[in-house]
């Protein structure tokens, strides 16, 4: 924990978790000039987004959402990458999102200046096709995880159990949720700055809910590492890798769903990926056949190769797929081995440069290791 | 002067000669360089790697010379002496000799077959020995040029009249017995030296064993060894038992610092090379234990203790500060090493092997040399030359580069060969070059719209590539290729008859596509482009598979699989081939000024420099005194850098080419090589001024530092070495008595965050030092250091030093020497130094009456806005960093901007003077255009595609992108894209494009692998 999150102030949470933080945005009208935040939609079986000026609107407001139907960052990217914002606004996102963020504006497509992030400890949110097909059932399930304190459900999306980036992610302003209560953190000069303004009065020690949420990381890190040498054991191998994208669809919803797939047209949807009808015909000749169409594992492995390095683990790519290939959990499992060759975190800090930016002299030495590595694994496993 | 004359002689063709071969032909002159082995390249191509990057020597050199090979501009003459000078600067007339070589260089084709049926096997010198020649030989695999020569002192035919064996295998009929030695008169400008040095022969230094013990070898032959090209493969093995070696030892110094051989110099060079061959040989075997036996180790170029503290800590190379006084050897062929340290102690140890790390002497011939160009030598044997004018040698118009005047490394023979270019133009007629097409060239032919014809020529380069290749069965499969519509086998396709062949093809089968399989592109592409853009192609429309380097040599043993191999490559030749499109490479203007950043010694030189060339330039210095740190410099040793100085600044005030900017600080930069606007705005004066000039020079300088160390400030009788040059340069010295004085070397040097050699201190102990002694021979002087740096010919002054009694003590950083006050209350306390001295294994504490502190070169804090504003990048110590350490010394990444000076790292006048220089001379490589033109090659952005996220702007080492800020697009600078695909790779979003490399053909590359299979 760093300097700012040493002590938090306690909100009123005696209406409950969701009016705790509402109540926040309501008493800092003056702060911000919009806050924006999950709202659900009229015909009860989904949320959105919603950009709110006038805080009336906020009672119908919902803080913590079941589910994640768009990425927040998404959201944010809408207003803010383009022109200047004229006024301040408050996002309040899952930490996954808010890491969303961080990489994209690395990646020069949200702009931070008018943006204060606001996050919370995140319990992970149910998968989408649960949810619509029983609103009111998802409803109740999720308040009962948040009313009786419970961090490591089975109900939630398999990315959110194995999540362990749940709380505290580089936000500004952070909801830390203790047994019900609601505690805000300033998690960065510019929160520290909104708080002392607001004079909220008490002062939290954190160090219960600290050693709390070290215990539910703990847990979920140990889920996490079994859910990958599954995931491995599902696809390594050229063969398994065909096997499990095989009922593939080819529709690129989970690219259009992806946060940190930002390009204006991807690469796989252009002309150049279309072949010319002679090379598909003497691919043909020269196989003896053909699947069609013929790009699906070159989508995916050329989707990992542009975005496993910036791969939040949002997991809103399974819930896009309708076909239901565990695309979130293996992205997450590359994603984590890329991310690690270059000791890097998608969207952990503002401050850390994207890999490839930056050159460490060791890195060459590294990479031989790894080679090195790769090798010796070849030889024992032959 | 009248300058008529634009010819210009380089002797001797190594790295120094080669790179100011190079930038004489870039500025339009026409060069003569002679060579007297069989290849250019020097000493570069036997070396396996280089330090401080570990870059492979070779690959970085043969780019260099192969573009020596291609200008238009040079002509190399192998095999070649000098034998008369005569006439006067700006018209000389030199008589060189070229031996025999008895093999038509026109006819040979490099084909081998003649070697590997010489019955004579000799030593092979590329290799010290390591390996057999034939008598008819090429000096090294990548010679150039490339044809085989025979030695006449080996050949039976021409010592016994009998064998004449090559004459009857060569194909080419390239054999000539009775060739003659040819005198040639030339008629040039000025000459430039680049003739080099020996490696000391260590056979008389009987005590270590060389030639006796079997494992016992010089670091050159040692080199050899760790190449992979080498003798051995890079696979290190005793030569006693063929066993790899676990225990390794260097010795260093052994022919340098050596009073007893006349060798009273350091050879600057070899602590480094030892240390990267500990580096290689650990990495080469696993587990090997390596120590270097050393008096001091003396890295002080740039960013060399970084790679010796790598060496130590990384690696465990022992550095074992003492002295070996023999070697014997035991009955396993095991060396042991007797060793002296400094108090006497002696100790033995036991090694696998010993490698000596040989120092470097003078030419063998440099006296006959000297005697025929009428110059003069110094006490060394080196050529002569003056601190001040240290590219110069006696005799004007003859100028010196490389260790012809003393023992150098790699990028500090560079950066001579820049300067002595100009050096020498001084006396050249330089004409602004037009580099835009000649109006008489072919005109192009349109092919956009037209279906792909292809042209296949497969190349049987010899032996080389159809000795393991089915070259026709390659040239048939290609035939049946789509597209293709002739395809053939050529002898040599580099020979003007089959290049001839290439055009009446392209004519005759309306031919719009060519592809040749034979060597490398590096080499021979801008050949065959030629080739093709004679015949009225675009030269871009040109592909070539690489059937020898990738093919043929890699695959010697097995000719079934290589063929197929080849059969692929140019299918997949083919597929690109099919997808080129003609590329234009666009002209840049070149504004033929130049901007000067800093009025400092380097500074002024290059103005200089270029006025001298003719060239206009604006000086800014931000201080009202031109001058900079020199001005803080009163001795150096003979000369008298004050008197030099004023001179300098003189002569430059006085140049209406010169135009000087006091007082002046720059607001803004804007532009790109040949067309740059800078902003600056100058004290006492509202008005801004706007220059415009085509390249830039920066010579910020650096600055002393601050140092608070050894309770500096607290009494006044604590000084820096700067100080007490000043205190020495005014006559009142000494005001107090003074008996003991104590200088203490390194501070804030050579620490953790700052692992650099500030270079110049321990000379300016010594120098300083000795000037006090001149004056109080009783004062007692103590010099605690970490190792005395006194590189090249300074070690003189240390020997100096030491006979005349001063104490030099060594200390480790964790053991620096203790300061205390001997009354705390006193301004003017005198100063206790308590160190450890390793002589008598015991404390000494010295009262002393001075203590003085030789304190760090810092980097100027503002090198760092100064780097943003010009694109340029700097070093973790703050430092300027240059394109390339060893071969680019002065230039940076971004093309049209150049280093010079202290901004470039620490360094003596002398130095600063001649990178001054070479900073003109490169610069005079583009203001002596018109015009450039940029690359064909270059990036392109799909704007569709783009979402400005700004990835590849940061990639970019030459600064090509920026990220348009309303488009919020990428945006290519066209004439400074370099075509590397650093950008390409790096975008996520494919919206990049590299011409001649695009997504489009490279995917028609992998699909037709994929078809071949």
């Amino acid at each position: 924990m760093d300097k700012f999150s040493k002590k938090g102030i306690e909100l009123n949470s005696e209406s409950g978790i969701q009016e705790a933080i509402r109540r926040f945005f309501q008493d800092a009208e003056k702060i911000f000039d919009a806050v924006m935040l999950p709202m659900r939609v009229p015909a009860k079986d989904s949320y959105a987004w919603i950009m709110i000026k006038d805080r009336e609107y906020l009672k119908d407001a919902t803080p913590i959402a079941p589910i994640m139907p768009v990425n927040g960052a998404k959201a944010l990217k809408r207003f803010t990458r383009k022109g200047e914002a004229r006024l301040k606004v408050a996002a309040l996102m899952r930490p996954c999102e808010i890491r969303a963020a961080v990489e994209l504006t690395k990646l020069n497509q949200i702009n931070l200046d008018d943006v204060i992030l606001c996050s919370y400890d995140c319990p992970g949110a149910l998968p989408m096709q649960d949810y619509i097909s029983e609103p009111e059932a998802g409803e109740a399930k999720f308040q009962y995880l948040l009313d009786n304190d419970i961090w490591n459900s089975a109900e939630v999306k398999p990315v959110c159990r194995i999540c362990d980036k749940f709380s505290l992610p580089a936000s500004d302003l952070h909801f830390a949720i203790e047994q019900g209560k609601v505690i805000i953190i300033a998690n960065s000069e510019k929160g520290a700055e909104i708080l002392k303004d607001m004079n909220l009065p008490g002062a939290y020690l954190l160090e219960n809910w600290d050693r709390s949420i070290q215990q539910i990381k703990q847990k979920r890190l140990a889920a996490k590492e079994q859910n990958f040498a599954e995931t491995k054991n599902k696809i390594e191998g050229f063969e398994k890798l065909l096997e499990t994208f095989s009922v593939c669809i080819g529709c690129h919803n989970c690219q259009s769903a992806c946060p940190i797939c930002y390009c204006r047209q991807c690469y796989f949807d252009s002309v150049t990926a279309k072949p010319n009808a002679d090379v598909v015909m003497m691919k043909m000749e020269q196989r003896g056949g053909l699947t069609l169409p013929m790009d699906r594992i070159m989508f995916h492995t050329g989707r990992m190769a542009h975005m496993s390095l910036s791969c939040v683990s949002c997991g809103l790519c399974s819930d896009a797929c309708p076909v239901d290939i565990p695309v979130a959990e293996i992205f997450s499992y590359v994603g984590s081995q890329t991310q690690q060759a270059f000791e890097y975190c998608a969207g952990e800090s503002l401050g850390d440069a994207l890999p490839m930016k930056e050159y460490k002299s060791d890195e060459l030495s590294e990479l031989k290791a790894i080679l090195s590595d790769a090798t010796a694994q070849e030889v024992a496993d032959e | 002067m009248n300058k008529k004359n634009r010819s210009v002689l380089v002797v001797g063709a190594g790295i120094a000669g080669i790179q100011a071969s190079l930038d004489l032909a870039d500025l339009g002159l026409q060069v003569h360089l002679i060579e007297e082995s069989a290849s250019i390249g020097g000493r570069m191509p036997q070396l396996d790697k280089t330090f401080p990057t570990n870059d492979c020597s070779m690959c970085i050199l043969a780019p260099k010379m192969s573009e020596c090979a291609r200008h238009p501009n040079i002509k190399i003459h192998i095999k070649t002496k000098l034998s008369a000078i005569s006439g006067n600067p700006g018209d000389f007339l030199v008589k060189v000799i070229e031996e025999a070589k008895y093999v038509d260089p026109v006819k040979c084709v490099a084909c081998g077959i003649c070697e590997s049926k010489c019955p004579v096997k000799t030593d092979d010198e590329f290799d010290m020995g390591l390996r057999k020649r034939g008598a008819i030989s090429r000096y090294f695999l990548q010679s150039i040029p490339s044809e085989y020569t025979i030695d006449k002192t080996k050949c039976l035919y021409l010592t016994k009249g009998v064998c004449r064996i090559c004459e009857k295998v060569c194909p080419a009929k390239a054999i000539n017995y009775e060739d003659k030695d040819k005198e040639i008169e030339l008629n040039v400008g000025a000459v430039i030296l680049a003739t080099g040095i020996d490696a000391f022969d260590p056979i008389g230094f009987g005590h270590f064993g060389y030639k006796s013990f079997k494992n016992v070898v010089t670091s050159l032959e040692f080199e050899r060894m760790l190449s992979a090209s080498g003798p051995l493969g890079g696979h290190v093995v005793r030569a006693s038992d063929k066993k790899e070696p676990q225990k390794l030892a260097f010795i260093q110094c052994v022919g340098s610092r050596d009073e007893s051989i006349d060798h009273n110099y350091c050879s600057a060079a070899c602590c480094m090379f030892a240390i990267k061959e500990a580096i290689i040989a650990q990495e080469h075997m696993k587990g090997l234990q390596t120590a270097i036996f050393n008096m001091d180790i003396r890295a002080y170029g740039k960013d060399f203790d970084k790679y010796y503290e790598k060496a130590k800590n990384q690696y465990g190379v022992k550095f074992i500060k003492s002295k070996v006084s023999g070697i014997t050897e035991t009955e396993a062929g095991s060396l042991i090493l007797k060793y002296v340290f400094e108090n006497g102690e002696i100790h033995y140890s036991e090694f696998d092997m010993v490698v000596l790390s040989i120092g470097l002497q003078p030419r063998a011939n440099i006296a006959d040399l000297a005697d025929k160009l009428e110059i003069k030598l110094n006490e060394y044997g080196f050529c002569r030359s003056d601190a001040f004018a240290p590219l110069q040698t006696t005799r004007d118009g003859i100028y010196v580069c490389g260790a012809v005047n003393g023992p150098r490394d790699i990028p500090e023979s560079v950066t001579t060969a820049s300067g002595a270019v100009a050096e020498a133009v001084k006396f050249l007629k330089l004409e602004r070059q037009d580099m835009t097409p000649k109006e008489d060239a072919v005109p192009e032919k349109d092919v956009w719209g037209e279906r792909p014809r292809i042209g296949a020529f497969v190349c049987h380069c010899g032996i080389n590539i159809a000795g393991v290749v089915d070259v026709k069965s390659v040239a048939e499969s290609a035939r049946s290729l789509p597209n293709v519509e002739h395809a053939e086998d050529l002898m040599y396709a580099c020979s003007q008859d089959c290049m001839n062949t290439i055009k009446e093809r392209i004519k005759e089968h309306n031919l719009n596509r060519i592809i040749v399989a034979a060597c490398t592109p590096r080499t021979h592409e801008p050949l065959f482009r030629e080739t093709i853009s004679e015949a009225g192609l675009n030269p871009y429309l040109f592909e070539m598979a690489n059937i020898r380097d990738q093919c043929s040599w890699a695959h010697m043993n097995e000719p079934e699989l290589a063929t197929l191999k080849a059969k692929d490559l140019v299918t997949m030749g083919v597929a690109k081939a099919r997808e080129l499109t003609p590329l234009k490479r666009l002209p840049i203007e070149i504004n033929p000024r130049a901007l000067i950043i800093g009025g400092g010694l380097a500074g002024m030189t290059s103005a200089q420099s270029l006025a001298a060339a003719g060239y206009e330039c604006y000086l800014l210095e931000k201080e009202d005194e031109l001058g900079g740190n020199m001005r803080n410099i009163y001795f150096n040793f003979d000369k008298d850098p004050q008197k030099y100085l004023a001179e300098l600044v003189a002569d430059i005030s006085g140049n209406e080419l010169i135009h000087i900017y006091k007082n002046a600080k720059i607001d803004a930069v804007e532009g790109f090589v040949g067309n740059y606007k800078t902003t600056i705005a100058v004290k006492n004066n509202d008005k801004q001024e706007i220059l415009e000039h085509g390249i830039i020079i920066v010579a910020t300088g650096a600055e002393e530092h601050k140092t608070t160390e050894y309770l500096y400030g607290e009494s006044s009788r604590i000084i820096t070495q700067v100080e007490f040059e000043q205190m020495l340069h005014d006559q009142d010295f000494p005001k107090p008595k003074v008996k003991n004085v104590v200088m203490i070397q390194c501070v804030g040097s050579r620490e953790e965050g700052k692992m650099y050699c500030s270079r110049v201190c321990c000379t300016k102990a010594v120098k300083n030092a000795l000037n006090l002694k001149k004056k109080h021979p009783n004062v007692n002087i103590y010099v605690a250091y970490r190792d005395v740096r006194t590189y090249g010919f300074r070690e003189k002054y240390y020997t100096e030093l030491r006979d005349q009694g001063a104490m030099f003590v060594h200390y480790e950083p964790e053991n620096k020497p203790q300061v205390k006050l001997i009354d705390d209350f006193d301004p003017d306390s005198k100063v206790n130094v308590t160190m450890f001295d390793p002589i008598m294994n015991r404390e000494v504490v010295v009262e002393a009456d001075l203590l003085i502190l030789a304190t760090a070169i810092d980097a100027r804090k503002e090198n760092i806005d100064l780097a943003k504003m010009l694109k340029i990048s700097l070093n973790t110590d703050g430092m300027f960093l240059e394109a390339h350490v060893k071969l680019r010394p002065v230039d940076f990444a971004t093309e049209g901007v150049f280093v010079a000076g202290l901004a470039h790292n620490p360094k003596d006048m002398d130095e600063s003077i001649t990178q001054a220089k070479a900073a003109a001379s490169r610069g005079l490589t583009y203001l002596s255009k018109k015009s450039i033109l940029a690359e064909g090659t270059i990036t392109e952005v799909n704007e569709d595609r783009c979402t400005g996220c700004g990835y590849c702007e940061e990639i970019c080492a030459y600064n090509a992108i920026a990220v348009d800020p309303e488009k919020e697009i990428a945006v290519i600078n066209e004439a400074l894209c370099k075509g590397c695909g650093a950008c390409v790779a790096s975008c996520r979003c494919s919206a990049l494009n590299l011409r001649g490399f695009t997504n489009e053909q490279l995917f028609s590359v992998f699909d037709a692998l994929e078809l071949t299979n």
